[in-house]
């Protein structure tokens, strides 16, 4: 209101269209991505050992997942509260979002373990779990009515069907309206954003205590799947930051993003940064002041040897550091600091999901070295993290080359435009 | 503007306008043209506003901040002081100063501290509370509130003249320019407002004096109870009697065929520490009693009263005849000891002290407040405690049903943990009694040349002495 709304350019102006030199890089990025993913798997899977070279590989796909299901959890919560002021942004989440679908066929190596039987990290899996552990028959026969790969896999189909399906529609009707500019496409989005919502916050949750909380059979924590929530659409919206901000710099929505976006952005990225540590302190706090064992030994695990290292690494360097310094109005005001800024949660946010996957590889304080496996181990785990995250890349490169980078006729672009911080 | 306006004091001149755009517009007129120290009124939030108006960014984000820090240091040193220092106590076998358990305080604190900081910083930079304003003196300005847009310049801008400002208003798109002046209307508080705070403020003085009063002065009236029956439970406690049951006891004994969780398992001489065949051939009503009681859950009845108070006493007492369980049922394993010793540490130790010589936390504070009342814990380390003379049975039962100032535990502590602490008991026992051979053989070499050293050193000392003394003689 203050400044009057530019005029929107047209839908084949360059600002909307993926600037050549990215385009470019979508092949290349896919393959050597691909190959440095296999590499990784290789390495920490002939250097260390099957069960490592598996973890590592989930590790490396909780990661890209939990962004792409943050940036969902984005795009909904946007179509929800029908904001204005993100609509110029939405697009690079959106083709986060999209990611679900290759994702989807990611998921497949974990689940043929599962079914090969070797090399398996579901340690439920394993029929001498419970005499080992000494556990009650009783209580072990029901877990195993929830844990058993028949179920397991069946459930697994079901969460990634609903996050395909969610991405899928979401991305169509969207790119869609960049055609055919209705605003009913708009409507229908917000409609079907409300169930889409609690769909997916269930199938997350839901998800995570499948796929990393049972890599401890025994241990149970209501708030795991808020938690890895909380880390996700921390990266999520570090991602749309960092992503915009690349294709800023290389040439596309020069006018239309401007610092008031990084400004909300930064809100955002300095929000959750505090969400996901209130996350993971009310979880700690209640499990450490109970002290109940079978709830203990999970962070138990992560307080001895290395491990304690990376916990208290994960304090400072994903809670503290970044809290003070995104607190500032004047940091998030600045569009090259809130791009480092997110690329260093989104570091941080590996570190995270490291420390919550990898730790499960050994039990007893004797065997944390065998969890990181080396310098090789270590060497392996980052190669197959930045193989899948490049590849993701290419792909989204890919399909942002056969669309728009900006969902320009959507019925709010021009509010989005002129918006403005108090 | 009517000519009696000119008699009075200026303050400012107000402009009024139809719509955001056209106030924007003047907003950034006149900031360009130089004045500070200006207002816009609007009936609803404007974007941009501060821009248009050239006002500076708030510096109430800094003093958020301070509230902020300031509460969570106040809540980091007080528990610290409270809880590490001053009175330290030991809660769910964490260490006095448990960071983890401070946070919920600590984020409460700075969240508080940091509310009020944005909230008081709020009005001291506003300068609130502020009764009136000489802009209401203006007769269509109450439509800010509904649908027309203000700017006002104030009179004390350095740049300020009234003809400038109003040339430069007209210029603006306002169809309507008045100078805003003195309100004159009373500005006396109604005298029943008064009347009604001063007697507030005296009436609010009641309480605190009575109070004061009553802290220096005595009374022979009983106590004043403000909810008698919170004071007085009606609720009956353990060992007293009510007219409720026949056989008049307010504790009653389980439901005959009640079975506690995993007392099946054990026999009854594990569950009392006595072995019930003996005592059937003593004395058979005893035993025909206590079996009657298990396993139908541990009452508090006690197997051997008269065993249990007068066991502990300086002579091993002919009184008692009980049978006791001389050794401890379960197999003694490092890992059972050890069990013992964490019980032991969580119920035991606050009384009877880590090392069991009977100097705990609860035994230290009942010194420190002189209690009348207070029996000191025994001393596990003295011979009549030791296991010819207290053999682990009877120890067992003194834990399970307690011995004079001591409550029994049987509802806290599972039966075979019971037994656990009987086994740490005895090993701390030991541990003030061990002999050289209990040491292994690779470390009694050392204790060997140790105890030799310090033997010598006792000596050389003592013989220095001796010849001080002399010479001390000697010289007198």
């Amino acid at each position: 209101m203050s400044k009057h709304a530019p005029a929107i350019k047209p839908a084949d102006d360059p600002a909307f269209q993926l600037p050549a030199k990215l385009s470019a890089l979508s092949v290349p990025l896919c393959a050597g991505g691909l190959l440095v993913l296999i590499g990784g798997w290789a390495l920490g899977t002939f250097g260390v050992s099957n069960e490592f070279g598996m973890s590592a590989y989930l590790t490396a796909f909780i990661y890209c997942l939990t962004i792409a299901l943050g940036a969902t959890f984005f795009v909904l919560i946007q179509h929800l509260c029908r904001a204005g002021w993100s609509v110029v942004v939405r697009r690079v989440a959106e083709l986060i979002m999209i990611m679900l679908v290759p994702l989807a066929f990611l998921f497949i190596p974990i689940l043929a373990t599962l079914w090969i039987g070797e090399g398996t990290i579901y340690k439920w899996d394993d029929p001498g779990f419970a005499e080992h552990h000494h556990l009650s028959p009783e209580t072990w026969d029901n877990k195993l009515m929830y844990l058993n790969p028949e179920f397991f896999t069946v459930r697994s189909a079901v969460y990634l069907l609903i996050w395909v399906g969610l991405a899928v529609y979401f991305f169509r009707s969207s790119v869609r309206q960049d055609e055919t500019g209705e605003i009913k496409a708009t409507e229908r989005m917000q409609k079907w954003s409300a169930p889409a919502l609690m769909l997916l916050s269930l199938s997350m949750s839901f998800a995570m205590f499948d796929w990393v909380m049972t890599l401890a059979p025994m241990w149970f924590s209501t708030m795991f799947g808020v938690y890895m929530f909380a880390g996700g659409i921390l990266a999520a919206h570090c991602a749309i930051a960092a992503g915009t901000f690349v294709l800023q710099k290389t040439g596309a929505l020069r006018d239309e993003v401007t610092v008031e976006h990084y400004h909300d952005l930064g809100k955002y990225i300095f929000g959750f940064v505090f969400f996901w540590a209130y996350i993971g302190f009310s979880q700690y706090l209640l499990i450490w002041y109970a002290n109940i064992p079978e709830e203990t030994v999970w962070l138990f695990d992560r307080q001895i040897g290395v491990w304690a290292w990376v916990s208290l690494a994960l304090v400072f360097f994903h809670w503290i550091l970044p809290f003070i310094s995104t607190m500032s109005r004047h940091v998030r005001r600045r569009p090259p600091l809130v791009f480092g800024w997110a690329v260093y949660i989104l570091i941080l946010h590996y570190v995270d999901i490291y420390w919550c996957v990898m730790p499960e590889l050994f039990t007893g304080a004797d065997g944390a070295m065998q969890a990181v496996g080396g310098a090789i181990g270590i060497f392996a785990s980052i190669l197959m993290a930045v193989g899948m995250a490049t590849l993701m890349l290419g792909m989204m490169l890919r399909v942002a080359g056969q669309t728009r980078v900006a969902a320009s006729r959507d019925p709010r672009f021009r509010e989005s435009l002129a918006f403005e911080n108090i | 503007m009517s000519d009696d306006n000119n008699t009075k004091k200026v303050h400012g001149t107000v402009a009024e306008y139809t719509s955001v755009d056209t106030l924007l517009d003047a907003c950034r007129r006149i900031r360009d043209a130089g004045y500070t120290k200006t207002d816009a009124f609007t009936p609803f939030p404007v974007h941009g506003i501060d821009a248009a108006l050239g006002i500076k960014p708030t510096k109430l984000p800094w003093i958020a901040l301070a509230g902020g820090l300031t509460g969570l240091t106040i809540a980091l040193m007080m528990q610290i002081w409270m809880n590490g220092i001053n009175y330290p106590y030991i809660i769910s076998g964490k260490p006095y100063i448990s960071l983890p358990a401070f946070m919920p305080v600590a984020f409460e604190l700075t969240i508080l501290l940091a509310s009020f900081g944005t909230f008081f910083g709020m009005w001291a930079l506003n300068g609130l509370p502020k009764f009136s304003n000489p802009i209401f003196t203006d007769p269509r300005f109450d439509r800010a509130t509904d649908d027309r847009f203000f700017l006002y310049i104030d009179a004390k801008d350095q740049s300020y003249d009234q003809a400038g400002a109003e040339k430069l208003l007209a210029d603006t798109g306002t169809e309507y320019i008045n100078t805003v002046v003195e309100d004159d209307s009373p500005t006396q508080i109604p005298k029943f407002l008064i009347t009604t705070l001063i007697t507030v403020i005296a009436l609010s003085f009641i309480p605190a004096l009575i109070l004061a009063r009553m802290r220096v002065t005595t009374s022979s009236k009983p106590r004043f109870h403000i909810f008698p029956d919170m004071d007085f439970s009606p609720a009956r406690d353990a060992q007293q009697t009510t007219t409720l049951f026949a056989d008049n006891r307010a504790m009653r004994p389980d439901v005959p065929g009640t079975i506690a969780r995993g007392d099946m398992e054990d026999d009854l001489d594990f569950l009392t520490g006595i072995k019930m065949e003996s005592l059937a051939l003593q004395q058979i009503n005893k035993e025909r009693q206590l079996v009657a009681l298990y396993p139908q859950g541990e009452d508090e009845e006690k197997p051997s009263e008269a065993a249990a108070e007068q066991g502990d006493g300086p002579e091993k007492s002919v009184m008692d005849t009980t049978p006791w369980v001389e050794t401890n049922p379960v197999e003694l394993t490092s890992q059972f000891v050890r069990q013992g010793q964490a019980q032991f540490n969580i119920y035991c130790s606050t009384c009877h002290g880590r090392d069991g010589r009977g100097n705990g936390l609860v035994h230290q504070r009942a010194q420190q407040i002189m209690a009348s009342s207070w029996i000191p814990p025994a001393s596990m380390h003295q011979d009549t405690l030791y296991s010819d003379q207290y053999p682990d049975g009877k120890l067992f039962n003194t834990i399970s049903n307690g011995i004079r100032k001591m409550p029994g535990y049987a509802g806290q502590i599972k039966v075979r943990d019971r037994w656990a602490i009987v086994a740490y008991v005895r090993a701390l026992q030991q541990s003030q009694n061990a002999s050289l051979d209990f040491v292994p053989d690779s470390q009694q070499e050392t204790i060997k040349t140790r105890k030799a050293e310090v033997e010598k050193m006792l000596k050389e000392q003592a013989e220095a002495e001796k010849k001080k003394e002399q010479e001390r003689a000697t010289k007198a």
